[in-house]
């Protein structure tokens, strides 16, 4: 009787547990479409970028750009191309970055006023993203894996339902102790999401403000992220998107670095 | 000149209009600078206390096909520190484009670098401009341009660049008439006039720059090889009619990798000094190697700092303490310098600190960089800065210059 006994609570606690893993694979599941649908939209992408900076007295700084990106692996290494229009003290600039989800990220920056290749240290990807509320990170993404995904609620925002999803870093990190997403049922774009710092106050928030259909794929194409507790913000505009332009692997190199490739850059 | 000065603009406008007609694409700007300096050592022997009071405009156009691109950058410079004048430069102009998939051409007036040091040159044989470099102005203007045709050609193995300046350029140094220097006739530091110049080479075929770089990858460190064929570019030989600038080959290599976080780099080239292979001749440099070891990396979000170390080995010493002017101080066999940079973001980055110190143990001299950015808009930035320099010896790199102690505040408008 006491073994039979032992054995229910011991099937219960097992069902418990697979009920949880499944929970928590199904969450990472969600965290991983996302992570796709926002950083890996096609196999490569084109996109004018237009960065609006505003700080707390509502001043505004204004960063235009040329993006290229070329996906090497889904959701692995990938590569990216910068091309500054303004403001006009960092126009001609270029930057390049080969990501690499398991080791540090390779960074270029080309100046072209003195004709200099400066490769930059990449080890802090906590690092504002030329001077905006965004970081590298945000800019390129997060690996689903570094965090614990759990899935707390589904739930409504305006029309759409979506996946309340908190994420907590597996290994202490400075970028954030939580995040909270929220996350579209159906494009699995994140909609929102909250990030608490240190002392598990609110931090940041980003939204995506508009999303729309490009070449059929959805994409995320008004971003905004503010810092609430320094209450400035950031918004971040995508035009002209092309995906799947076939971009070459030989764009991310020293040449085009130094010389931008027309055809894509105008 | 004053008719090459009206003309200049007339060019600059015909090939802005030509090429915009071919082209699809144009861009201008350019920006409006005041800079104003003054010296902070009252015996500087410079005409006038005032190493800057400037004002500068650049017109930076820009335009392109999918064919070829054209960029020219036209800095119009009023400058009164000393006699009013109106300087005109242009700092780039020239033509870039492909032949095939594999050869790219860059001509006209361009400026060129290479090479990993972060202010120190070793393969880098283009020119540099010193004096602006000491005075105050943006970082860009630490490289003088080269009239001079490139051309790279990309394959598996690597890039191969060659860079041909027709007429020797030499480096821009301290003349006597903005910043004070160390004259070894005089065997003090002197300014004023008769202002210094260094005898060119005479234009002909053979007194041209040769330069040439292969790099390539291997994974994430990239390595490079270099050789230059041309002339030392400061004026280091004296002959009979005063400092020139003697016959010089380099051949070096670089490697650079991404290691604990951050960048290291290596860096070596030999120097051949032509006319005095045996180092038996005390007017001309000996030949050298010089290497150097440098590391970056981020300290914060918003902290980067970097330390190199240069080493300088003279070769045939015997032969130079040999056959050197009893009455003069030998140089040491082994010069050694350190440089350190710290730059730190603050506000969004649109405030920045930055210093960079030179100090080299064996010559004991120092030379500092300070500066303070503020970026009030995306259109204004003013800064304040600070030059300082101090040696031991007057006859030394740096302690040529200790009299030129300068602070500067400088504002840009960009459009």
């Amino acid at each position: 009787m006491r073994r039979f006994q032992s054995i229910t609570v011991l099937a219960a606690v097992m069902m418990f547990i697979s009920v949880n893993v499944t929970a928590q694979e199904q969450a990472e599941d969600i965290m991983k479409k996302s992570h796709l649908a926002l950083f890996y939209a096609g196999d490569d992408g084109i996109a004018e970028v237009n960065m609006n900076i505003v700080n707390s007295k509502g001043n505004q700084r204004v960063r235009e750009f040329t993006m290229l990106r070329l996906d090497q692996e889904e959701g692995g290494k990938q590569m990216y191309y910068t091309y500054f229009k303004k403001p006009s003290d960092v126009s001609r600039l270029t930057f390049m970055v080969h990501k690499m989800p398991d080791a540090s990220d390779n960074r270029w920056l080309y100046v072209p006023s003195v004709d200099l290749v400066k490769r930059i240290s990449a080890d802090d990807k906590n690092s504002s993203f030329v001077g905006s509320d965004f970081t590298y990170e945000d800019v390129s993404g997060r690996h689903w894996s570094e965090d614990n995904h759990k899935l707390v609620r589904e739930d409504k925002m305006g029309e759409r339902t979506v996946y309340v999803i908190e994420s907590v870093p597996k290994s202490a990190y400075k970028g954030f102790s939580r995040k909270v997403s929220y996350i579209d049922k159906e494009s699995y774009l994140p909609l929102k999401e909250e990030y608490f710092d240190g002392k598990n106050e609110l931090e940041r928030v980003f939204t995506a403000e508009k999303i729309e259909d490009i070449q059929g794929i959805m994409t995320a194409t008004l971003r905004k992220m503010e810092n609430v507790k320094k209450g400035q913000y950031t918004t971040v505009e995508f035009a002209n998107i092309t995906y799947n332009a076939g971009v070459g692997e030989d764009v991310f190199t020293e040449r085009f670095l130094k010389n931008p490739p027309r055809q894509f850059i105008k | 000149m004053r008719r090459l000065i009206l003309f200049m603009p007339v060019l600059i406008l015909t090939a802005a209009v030509f090429s915009s007609a071919v082209a699809n694409e144009v861009n201008l700007g350019g920006f409006v600078q005041g800079l104003y300096g003054g010296g902070l050592d009252k015996n500087n022997p410079t005409p006038t206390e005032l190493t800057a009071s400037e004002t500068r405009l650049q017109l930076k156009l820009e335009s392109y096909s999918d064919a070829a691109e054209f960029f020219g950058r036209l800095d119009f410079t009023y400058d009164d520190y000393h006699e009013p004048s109106l300087d005109m430069e242009l700092r780039e102009g020239y033509t870039k484009f492909s032949l095939g998939r594999h050869l790219d051409f860059k001509i006209g007036r361009q400026i060129i670098t290479w090479g990993t040091g972060d202010l120190i040159f070793i393969n880098d044989m283009f020119a540099k401009d010193y004096q602006s470099f000491f005075s105050g102005r943006d970082d860009q203007y630490l490289k003088a341009p080269h009239n001079a045709l490139r051309m790279s050609y990309y394959n598996r193995l690597g890039s191969f660049t060659f860079a041909y300046t027709p007429r020797f350029t030499p480096n821009r140094i301290p003349t006597g008439e903005r910043l004070s220097y160390f004259s070894p006739m005089a065997g003090t530091i002197v300014g004023g006039e008769p202002y210094f110049e260094g005898i060119m080479p005479e234009a002909k075929f053979k007194n041209g720059e040769f330069a040439g770089r292969f790099g390539r990858y291997f994974g994430t460190t990239d390595v490079a090889l270099y050789a230059y064929h041309g002339f030392f570019k400061n004026p280091m030989g004296m002959n009979d009619s005063g400092a020139y600038y003697p016959k010089l080959n380099v051949y070096g290599a670089s490697v650079r990798f991404p290691i604990m976080g951050g960048i290291a780099w290596l860096e070596g080239g030999y120097y051949d000094s032509r006319e005095d292979a045996c180092g038996e001749k005390p007017a001309i440099p000996n030949s050298s190697f010089k290497s150097m070891i440098g590391f970056e990396r981020q300290l914060g979000s918003n902290l980067t700092v970097n330390m190199q170390y240069q080493n300088d080995l003279m070769l045939d010493y015997d032969a130079y303490v040999a056959f050197m002017d009893p009455q003069m101080t030998p140089m040491d066999e082994t010069y050694h310098l350190m440089t350190g940079r710290i730059t730190q973001l603050l506000k969004m980055e649109t405030i920045t600190l930055s210093a960079f110190g030179f100090y080299s143990p064996n010559e004991e001299d120092f030379y500092g960089r300070f500066s303070v950015s503020y970026k009030y808009s995306d259109a204004v930035t003013l800064v304040a800065g600070a030059n300082v320099f101090d040696g031991k010896y007057e006859y030394t790199a740096f302690g040529a210059f200790q009299k030129n102690d300068n602070a500067y505040i400088k504002i840009t408008y960009g459009y």
